[in-house]
């Protein structure tokens, strides 16, 4: 999977989660938080958006991740050294 | 998984659940609380105590398993009411006089004469026109919000609110939003997204993991200047702050300012049970609409009794609050000079934090243990991952000598592994 094809799943979860956004509106350089998202909203963005790539990666390590753009990487990262993905 | 890797995850990582049946756990808990360190942690959390919850005590140690006299710097039995003589006494008599239940919900038949005298004495001393009982403080911080708060409204909570005030939020089907830790830029931001809604700003008086204060002027400045209405949660501060220790706000002489305010009988009061104080006609409205209110008994006879005794005793003067602000200072001075961290502390809510190795934390606390001292580590998320604590309650009834021997302990057995 390529990091836009993360980036992709990630709107998507996005626009599920919140009210009122729509995909192509969402700059990855920006936060969730910038389109409305509170601390419940992105827990439940990163779950879902995890659990569709068959990644588990602790809460706790992501606490430090700035963006949209940081997260797709962090996942990038573990699914190639996950062997799940 | 490797075991080293298991103790990264939390309990937040295992809220999806991929199980066939709604009756079983994910199968990566299962996997991760069997690991000794964190089946430990649950274990930690859940040893009896073989008395009351007062400074000294016995408890059933998880260490070990062996029966140990303790310094207890955990319970939030912070003015020490729960075993007062008067307190009990009180109790004793309702008892006898009531029987152990009150049999109904509020709404039908669960109100007895010491509810209503209670009810009154609260919004007396917290100088609003009425008060609501709740037979918990969580019921009354999520009844209170559920029951006024509406779809098209805005909640605007603290991110270091209590998990109470966020379910009652999301009950209530407001859009929420959480506002950066007393950083008043973050609140301002929030407040112009909620422009032209109805809208309710949630703080507390004195924040229950990291013991600071709420900056309560410049939240009420800020709630003026958009004419939002003010929430304050005094779980922590009621009967110990202010001049007559009506709480946070009374500290900041900005009572008047506060819409609705919340606190707890479980803690400085020593009993168990919430009520909210606002004006009569929301009151009267809520006792239509705060589910944990009309559909959950109301509190035990002789809790109400004990607790009416404990109002009583806490404000008839200050010798309880002056010995817990003493005690307070004096643990505080004795820390910080051991070079520990305490945060942001300005209260009897003291952290001690140790940083992100739970491992360490959770070998501390065993440790100290076994010296007579009993503190509760505190993990993520109940906090940032790299401020793995211990949270200290310190009481007004804490003796010169308990409080050298807690000081001793610490000395002996955190100080020389957190300079590690
Ligand atoms: C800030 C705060 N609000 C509300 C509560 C709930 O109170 P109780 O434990 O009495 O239900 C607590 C305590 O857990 C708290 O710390």
């Amino acid at each position: 999977m390529t990091k836009q094809e993360v980036i992709d799943v990630i709107k998507k979860n996005i626009v599920e989660n919140l009210d009122d956004i729509k995909a192509e509106d969402i700059d990855p350089m920006k936060s969730m938080a910038d389109y409305g998202a509170n601390s419940l909203d992105i827990i439940e963005v990163v779950s879902c958006t995890m659990r569709e790539l068959n990644i588990k990666i602790p809460r706790a390590e992501l606490a430090d991740i700035k963006n949209i753009d940081q997260l797709a990487d962090r996942f990038v990262q573990n699914m190639n050294q996950s062997p799940q993905a | 998984m490797d075991k080293d890797q298991l103790l990264k995850y939390s309990m937040l990582d295992f809220f999806q659940n991929d199980s066939k049946s709604v009756l079983d756990p994910p199968a990566d808990f299962e996997e991760w609380y069997s690991h000794p360190l964190v089946s430990f942690g649950f274990k930690f959390a859940g040893q009896p105590m073989l008395s009351a919850p007062s400074t000294i005590t016995k408890i059933q140690s998880a260490v070990d398993d062996q029966a140990r006299r303790i310094i207890n710097l955990t319970s939030y039995n912070y003015l020490g009411l729960s075993t007062h003589p008067e307190v009990i006494q009180a109790a004793k008599e309702a008892l006898d006089k009531y029987g152990t239940g009150s049999s109904g919900s509020p709404m039908v038949s669960g109100t007895l004469d010491l509810h209503v005298e209670f009810a009154r004495r609260l919004a007396e001393f917290k100088q609003k026109e009425d008060c609501l009982l709740y037979s918990s403080g969580f019921g009354g911080n999520l009844g209170a919000l559920q029951g006024i708060l509406r779809k098209g409204d805005c909640i605007v909570i603290d991110e270091k609110g209590h998990r109470s005030m966020i379910d009652g939020g999301l009950i209530s089907g407001a859009k929420m939003y959480f506002f950066k830790h007393n950083d008043m830029a973050s609140l301002e931001q929030t407040l112009e997204k909620c422009k032209g809604k109805r809208t309710l700003v949630c703080v507390e008086g004195v924040y229950s993991m990291d013991g600071d204060l709420v900056k309560l002027p410049e939240v009420v400045a800020l709630c003026d200047r958009y004419g939002v209405q003010l929430y304050l949660d005094e779980a922590h501060s009621t009967l110990m702050f202010g001049e007559n220790g009506r709480g946070v706000g009374e500290h900041f002489h900005l009572e008047h300012k506060v819409g609705m305010t919340f606190g707890t009988l479980s803690k400085s009061f020593g009993g168990v049970g919430g009520f909210i104080c606002s004006n009569a006609r929301i009151i009267r409205y809520l006792r239509g609409y705060s589910s944990p209110w009309n559909f959950s008994c109301a509190i035990a006879p002789s809790t109400v009794a004990g607790l009416m005794k404990a109002l009583e005793v806490a404000t008839r003067d200050s010798t309880l609050r002056d010995k817990l602000q003493a005690n307070t200072a004096y643990m505080r001075k004795h820390i910080l000079d051991m070079g520990l961290d305490i945060g942001k502390s300005e209260s009897q809510v003291m952290p001690i934090i140790i940083g992100p190795d739970s491992k360490l934390l959770y070998e501390l606390a065993a440790g100290i243990q076994q010296r007579g001292l009993f503190l509760q580590p505190v993990t993520f998320p109940a906090v940032p991952a790299e401020t793995g604590r211990f949270r200290m309650s310190i009481s007004a009834q804490l003796t010169q000598a308990d409080m050298d021997e807690a000081l001793n302990i610490i000395k002996d057995v955190i100080v020389p592994a957190v300079k590690k």
